[in-house]
């Protein structure tokens, strides 16, 4: 087909934002890092403060509902959120940046955390597999566990690369078989319990005096009583490791969107408690308090497998089905932190603090791989410099994690008075009603945990203060600098290659090259042209149902006398695709943004309507021309480009205004 | 046979009666009026001719000059109860300077201002612009009898 000279370009776009995942799938991916601290956290905190731990593990579990609730609220508030968007509008961009800094610190530990985590576990298993096969040799755990978590770091630094959407996939395999695990160990546990009988371990923690970091000069804190239940609870709070996760991940959720969040917390909320909180409470049943000490330190869940009532063979068995799905989702956190950090960077870049060479799209891919590459490097060097050593890792975790969920929690409580009049669709509970404020008391409970625990945590945990505070103050002088660097481009006029919104472009010479991609029963275009009029759009993302519609978005650019062929984007034209990808987002629902250069935009609807052959064609209405005009210059161009042996397939055209719409059938 | 679609038909609005040839190289604006003069007399005692007027000249401003190179300046008026139209041939064609095309066949449409009848309104453009293909223009510019025209429209 020879293309028409008013049709001389298409572009489609693509972006990483514009496929949306099921609650599961969200879930999932929040869960291979929340859920993965299970893992580990229960050694940490033993190896902290002593046989009290699973008590603090199972409160610090039970609180993540309290957070969940809070996170639950600002991922409503704001699509694109996370912790820099809810600080910036709550606190201003100074402290939205330090917060920001504090949960890369965070996310940048949760790879190496969980890989040698990982490595560990399968050490350990190897140490107990190769007698059996007659294999005498001695598996070094921690120059393992390093290999394994470089390779395993390596592999989800290719995957982060290739795109999200296969990651999703692979996370929600990984929980699905980790659920399996988790329910055969809780029942074969209750069974042992049973026949054995069981002693609570103690609630009072005894700390080791690396735990008690700087108090250890302070005797008299160690003294009161509830100081140390909050020490102890800042040492089990790095089980509470994700939340950024849901943040980030909730932009992506499908329609219906707020009903999806509820059911992924959910979720999260009871596959914590049943399996961090409760597998960590009955490994302290069952292992012997020397073995958690020793040899099970940082592999606990391995030890209760092995310390299960039983035949030594089906116990192995146990313990190599523990060991595949520990390895699994600890590796499945590696490739969330990945996720997660990519995400906040490109949200912080989003806003113009990051330098736009951070933000260059992969040319086959589309992805953001030079974020992508400054986290993976980052990571395996920490995997190398800690050496193996879990409580090294474990010491400097939870620094990012209290930080961002402390600013957070603050800065939701300052939006209860800030945007006192936007309505909530939900709400964190316990609110006293003022006049036309819900003054949040519930909120404001959690914050004073949090606070006590964060200043706790900087008391005690030396190598979490001092890295975290050297790694926040560097990427904040990053995120200045490049604040600076962005500025001064913008005062000096320099063009900016790159929008805010990333996009790929994929150039066709063609709108049938692009018509195989639509592959849905329905098919609707929604012609967009003003990034402040698209109520249309929205309606039509809040009615048509994701699975069996393809929601053409459509973007003709004014040209006249195109031929050349040399046509671009302006960066116009982009803002009207970021305003589409935001609202797109918001409703969870996939669009195909399609941009084409035409100088009579209704020719181009006609065309794409007819080449796709949509059922509806909904338009937002004209300021300067009107409904009437609109639907008259639509049906001529209809007309025009029809062929008069088409099949007559009735097609609506719509348009939509506030409260309002017309609707007729183009012949 | 000639063109209908969806309760619509140009048997309705092209006769040879009102099939008129427009010598030289009329403006736009030259054509709409002249076709206007020849409209007035198939709606007069319903609609006068400075109504008729004043109105066309409103919606020229609005109207564009299709692709195709064919013309449809069309108003509404909530005083007719149907279809109005005659076609003008102009043989030697005149340029539209919005469009950068050189127009030779002209319809002007006038269609009741009725919420009911709208949709036959865009079924009547829609069939006019699918009938008036530049091939089609072509021919009919080459001919010189109205019957001729209605015929050739006829037979499309």
């Amino acid at each position: 087909m020879v293309p028409n000279p008013k049709f001389k370009q298409v572009f489609v776009l693509s972006t990483a934002m514009l496929s949306f995942i099921s609650f599961w799938k969200a879930a999932s991916i929040v869960l291979c890092d929340f859920g993965s601290s299970a893992y580990y956290a229960g050694g940490i905190a033993m190896n902290a403060f002593g046989p009290a731990f699973p008590w603090f593990i199972m409160v610090v579990m039970l609180f993540s509902g309290l957070m969940l609730g809070v996170y639950t609220e600002s991922c409503i508030m704001f699509v694109r959120g996370g912790v820099y968007v809810v600080v910036r509008e709550a606190m201003g961009k100074v402290m939205a940046k330090l917060s920001v800094s504090a949960l890369i610190f965070d996310y940048t530990l949760t790879g190496p955390i969980s890989s040698v985590t990982a490595g560990l576990y399968v050490g350990s298993l190897l140490e107990n597999l190769l007698p059996l096969l007659h294999i005498n040799w001695h598996v070094p755990g921690h120059a393992f566990a390093v290999i394994f978590a470089v390779l395993v770091t390596a592999y989800f630094w290719r995957e982060n690369i290739r795109g999200i959407e296969e990651s999703a996939d692979n996370n929600v395999k990984i929980i699905s078989f980790v659920a399996v695990v988790a329910v055969i160990l809780i029942a074969w546990s209750g069974v042992t319990l049973y026949s054995r009988g069981f002693t609570l371990p103690p609630f009072k923690p005894v700390f080791t005096t690396q735990a008690l970091g700087w108090t250890v000069n302070f005797p008299w804190l160690r003294t009161a009583g509830f100081i140390g239940l909050i020490m102890a609870f800042g040492h089990s709070i790095l089980a509470l490791s994700g939340l950024e996760t849901l943040a980030q991940v909730y932009r992506e959720i499908e329609d219906p969107k707020v009903e999806n969040l509820k059911k992924t917390v959910v979720t999260i909320f009871f596959f914590s408690v049943f399996f961090t909180g409760l597998l960590t409470f009955v490994s302290a049943l069952i292992i012997p308090g020397d073995l958690i000490a020793g040899k099970y330190a940082d592999n606990l869940l391995s030890g209760l497998a092995i310390q299960l009532s039983g035949p030594y063979w089906a116990r192995l068995f146990m313990q190599v089905a523990v060991v595949i799905s520990g390895a699994l989702m600890l590796v499945g956190a590696v490739n969330t932190s990945f996720v997660g950090s990519n995400g906040v960077l490109n949200r912080v870049a989003d806003d113009g603090i990051l330098h736009d060479w951070f933000r260059h799209l992969h040319k086959r891919y589309g992805t953001t791989h030079r974020l992508i590459n400054l986290v993976a490097i980052t990571q395996i060097l920490i995997i190398i410099i800690s050496g193996g050593n879990i409580f090294l890792l474990g010491e400097a975790y939870a620094f990012g994690v209290l930080t961002s969920m402390t600013f957070n929690t603050a800065s939701m409580i300052i939006l209860r008075f800030k945007h006192r009049d936007e309505e909530r669709e939900w709400m964190f509970p316990f609110n006293i009603r003022i006049d036309n404020v819900y003054v949040p008391v519930g909120m404001m409970a959690v914050l004073m945990i949090l606070l006590a625990a964060t200043g706790m945590n900087m008391l005690t945990k030396k190598v979490a203060t001092i890295g975290g505070v050297l790694f926040t103050m560097t990427f904040f002088s990053i995120f200045h600098v490049s604040e600076k660097l962005n500025e001064e481009k913008a005062r000096l006029y320099a063009p900016d290659e790159d929008n805010d919104e990333k996009m790929n472009l994929r150039r066709e010479v063609d709108i049938h090259t692009v018509v195989p991609e639509l592959t849905k029963a329905r098919r609707v275009l929604v012609p967009v042209r003003n990034p402040n009029n698209l109520v249309h759009l929205a309606q039509v993302l809040e009615t048509v149902e994701d699975e069996d519609t393809d929601i053409i978005v459509l973007s003709a650019k004014i040209a006249k006398g195109i031929q050349s062929g040399g046509e671009s984007m302006s960066d116009e034209d982009k803002e009207v695709f970021s305003a589409v990808v935001l609202l797109a987002e918001k409703y969870g629902k996939t669009v195909k943004p399609i941009f084409v250069f035409s100088n009579d935009p209704f020719y181009s609807m006609a065309q794409v309507a007819q080449a796709a052959k949509v059922d509806e064609i909904v338009m937002g209405v004209s300021g300067s021309t009107g409904a009437e005009i609109q639907l008259e210059r639509l049906a001529m161009a209809w007309g025009m480009l029809k062929k008069t042996d088409a099949a007559g397939k009735p097609v609506l055209a719509k348009v939509v205004w506030e409260g309002r719409q017309m609707t007729y059938q183009l012949s | 046979m000639i063109r209908q679609s969806d309760g619509v038909s140009l048997s309705a609005i092209i006769n040879p009666e009102n099939i008129y040839f427009l010598e030289g190289k009329p403006s736009r604006e030259e054509v709409v009026r002249r076709l206007a003069e020849k409209i007035l007399p198939q709606v007069s005692g319903i609609i006068t001719g400075k109504a008729l007027f004043a109105r066309l000249a409103e919606v020229e401003k609005l109207n564009q000059v299709l692709e195709s190179g064919f013309y449809i300046p069309h108003a509404k008026f909530p005083e007719l109860d149907g279809f109005h139209a005659v076609l003008g041939i102009c043989p030697e064609g005149f340029p539209d300077a919005a469009a950068g095309l050189t127009v030779k066949v002209v319809l002007l449409l006038l269609s009741p201002h009725k919420p009911a009848f709208f949709q036959r309104h865009l079924n009547m453009l829609s069939l006019l612009s699918q009938t008036f293909q530049p091939e089609l223009i072509e021919k009919l510019a080459a001919l010189k009898d109205p019957s001729e025209v209605f015929a050739l429209i006829k037979s499309k």
